[in-house]
């Protein structure tokens, strides 16, 4: 899912060309292939297949750490949704989506066209921008922890340059998520820049000169050209975004610890608590299924908006 | 690419607005970049600082540089063994995706086997289900193989990795049918043909993967936190994240910060251009 739709998947059905294969080179054939996948079908039966339909199972179960099970059926998600910790997560998780999109999505935007205009230095910026993507989120939580911080803060020290705060942007309810937001766009608009200028720069220059001849002011170039034409890759970046928003768990594991109170307590965050604190196997499972539902529903939406693009 | 087909400047500096945009563009670029490299500046200063700068202005007018912090970070937490263990993660894990992934991405595009469709298919659909969700039941298998708090159980779930694969199989089909077709004439094994076409030939792809392989195992969190219970087998993003909710102080955490991102750092450094052309080109993420 996080690969670019520009993928050809066919090429390899292709037949081998010219000669027919007899019918024993086609069993040698097929021999030799089953065992150049061998080793990885093993891992990924093992790690991917047996874990997904063990999701299913699990959360039909009460499995608790020293292995004693009994089948509870759909108990646990009854329980899901009558918990105010589910709800209250939930709720966490799609205000950062809400708020961690757009930002992020109008960051890469905003610099890839920029980036796109330049005339001078274009590689340089490119390398700056995408810097911060080559480092782990907790780095990020790190450093951005300590420029947030209310004494000692870089934050809070330029605001007492002109006077204002000091304001514990971790510390309050209606901060913690935009300020984690900023940190994690921080960390990741390079990516997503990276596919966007690569779209922009796909678009043919004449087409803009030409609005511009016809006397397009630089809004409605933008609005009736870049835009339509960069609507794909927009989207392709819009959906790993949110997906990726979806999954929240690093930042604020690092930053708050999901506080305070709660306010930055993410469905992973429920999750990772409910089977590693709590070690209740069953209904964390319940949990990551309700994260792979919304994924799912996202992408699906995905191929719903790329389907009437045709 | 796009260079030779940018319109020449004059061609804008005609326009009263082109004319604006032409300062405005590198002055927010310059802005933004700043920014951007703000928070990878205050990390090198507060690490570098002593022990009483921790402060904003502070920390920022060097009034001497000691390597203070780094000293004590390694002498007072297991920084050194969450480095090794970080490194083992990363690259065991680079060297046996890149061997598994090219086999299996050479038998998906050149071979025919029963199940071949099948097996490619469900490789992908799993890339929509998120790690999270089945982040229970491999810890449960892992554990039934009682490999928590190893390197068996660090590792190997994570080498299941079917982006490596998808992506291994679109290089190789790429590469031309006579190729293997000649080589089998010549009386070629089917090793000899995977080790001395396949892999020179695929060389570039191998390498691109194998920096992001990297990259994502040393920038992993969720997994390793998970799995290495005990101090000595976290990795350096838990150990930086146990750091910082002890009480250590801030420039002991950013001197430990430092060096967890040296590496990331270096191959930046190295292959930047490298990186951003692939992503550009296959939306390669991890």
């Amino acid at each position: 899912m996080t690969l670019s739709t520009r993928s050809r998947p066919s090429a390899a059905r292709r037949p081998r060309a010219g000669t027919a294969p007899t019918t024993g080179r086609r069993s040698r054939q097929a021999r030799v292939g089953l065992l150049f996948v061998a080793p990885m079908l093993v891992l990924f039966t093992l790690f991917r297949l047996v874990p997904t339909a063990g999701a299913f199972l699990l959360s039909l179960t009460d499995y608790k750490l020293s292995g004693e099970w009994s089948f509870v059926g759909a108990d646990n998600y009854t329980r899901l949704a009558h918990e105010d910790l589910f709800r209250e997560s939930l709720l966490v998780t799609l205000t950062y989506v809400v708020v961690f999109v757009p930002m992020t999505v109008l960051l890469s935007l905003g610099t890839a066209m920029l980036l796109d205009r330049v005339v001078w230095g274009r590689g340089f910026f490119r390398g700056v921008f995408f810097l911060p993507y080559v480092t782990s989120i907790v780095l990020a939580a790190v450093i951005w922890k300590w420029i947030y911080d209310a004494e000692d803060g870089l934050l809070n020290g330029l605001l007492h340059l002109v006077h204002v705060g000091p304001f514990d942007f971790l510390g309050h309810s209606g901060s913690v998520l935009p300020s984690i937001a900023v940190t994690s766009a921080w960390k990741g608009f390079g990516y997503s820049m990276l596919i966007l200028l690569a779209g922009l720069q796909s678009i043919p220059r004449s087409l803009d000169e030409a609005a511009m001849m016809d006397g397009a002011n630089a809004w409605q170039r933008f609005r009736h050209i870049t835009l339509p034409l960069l609507r794909p890759v927009l989207f392709f970046v819009l959906v790993i975004e949110t997906i990726q928003a979806f999954q929240v768990f690093d930042a604020m594991y690092v930053m708050t610890g999901g506080g305070p109170v709660r306010s930055s307590y993410s469905l992973v965050y429920l999750l990772y608590d409910t089977g590693f604190k709590y070690f209740d196997f069953g209904y964390a499972s319940a949990i990551g299924l309700t994260l792979f539902a919304v994924v799912l529903a996202v992408s699906l939406v995905q191929r719903r908006f790329v389907g009437r693009e045709d | 690419m796009a260079t030779t087909t940018r319109r020449p400047p004059a061609a804008r500096a005609g326009r009263r607005l082109g004319g604006a945009a032409r300062l405005t563009t590198p002055a927010l670029l310059a802005l933004t970049a700043i920014v951007t490299i703000a928070p990878f500046a205050a990390m090198v200063f507060i690490a570098f600082a002593p022990a009483s700068g921790q402060t904003f202005p502070d920390a920022f007018i060097p009034t001497h540089v000691t390597l203070e912090n780094f000293r004590n970070v390694l002498s007072n937490s297991d920084i050194t063994r969450w480095t090794i263990n970080s490194l083992i993660y990363s690259l065991a894990s680079v060297l046996l995706i890149l061997l598994f992934a090219s086999m299996a991405g050479y038998a998906f595009a050149k071979k025919r086997f029963p199940g071949r469709e099948v097996m490619f298919w469900s490789f992908l659909a799993t890339l929509m289900v998120p790690f999270q969700a089945t982040l229970i039941p491999t810890y449960i298998l892992v554990s039934k193989l009682g490999w928590v708090d190893g390197y068996w159980g660090l590792i190997v779930p994570t080498l299941a990795n079917s982006q490596a694969v998808f992506l291994m199989r679109q290089f190789i089909a790429q590469l031309p049918d006579e190729l293997f077709e000649a080589a089998e004439i010549d009386g070629a094994s089917e090793w000899r043909m995977y080790t001395t076409i396949v892999l020179p030939l695929v060389r570039p792809a191998l390498a691109t993967l194998g920096v992001f392989v990297f990259l994502w195992h040393w920038n992993d969190f969720l997994w390793p936190l998970v799995i290495g219970q005990s101090g000595e087998m976290q990795t350096l993003t838990v150990g930086l994240a146990t750091l910082q909710s002890e009480n250590v102080p801030v420039n002991q955490v950013m001197a430990g910060a430092a060096i967890t991102v040296l590496p990331s750092l270096l191959v930046f450094g190295l292959l930047q251009r490298y990186l951003t052309d692939s992503i550009a080109a296959t939306g390669i993420k991890g």
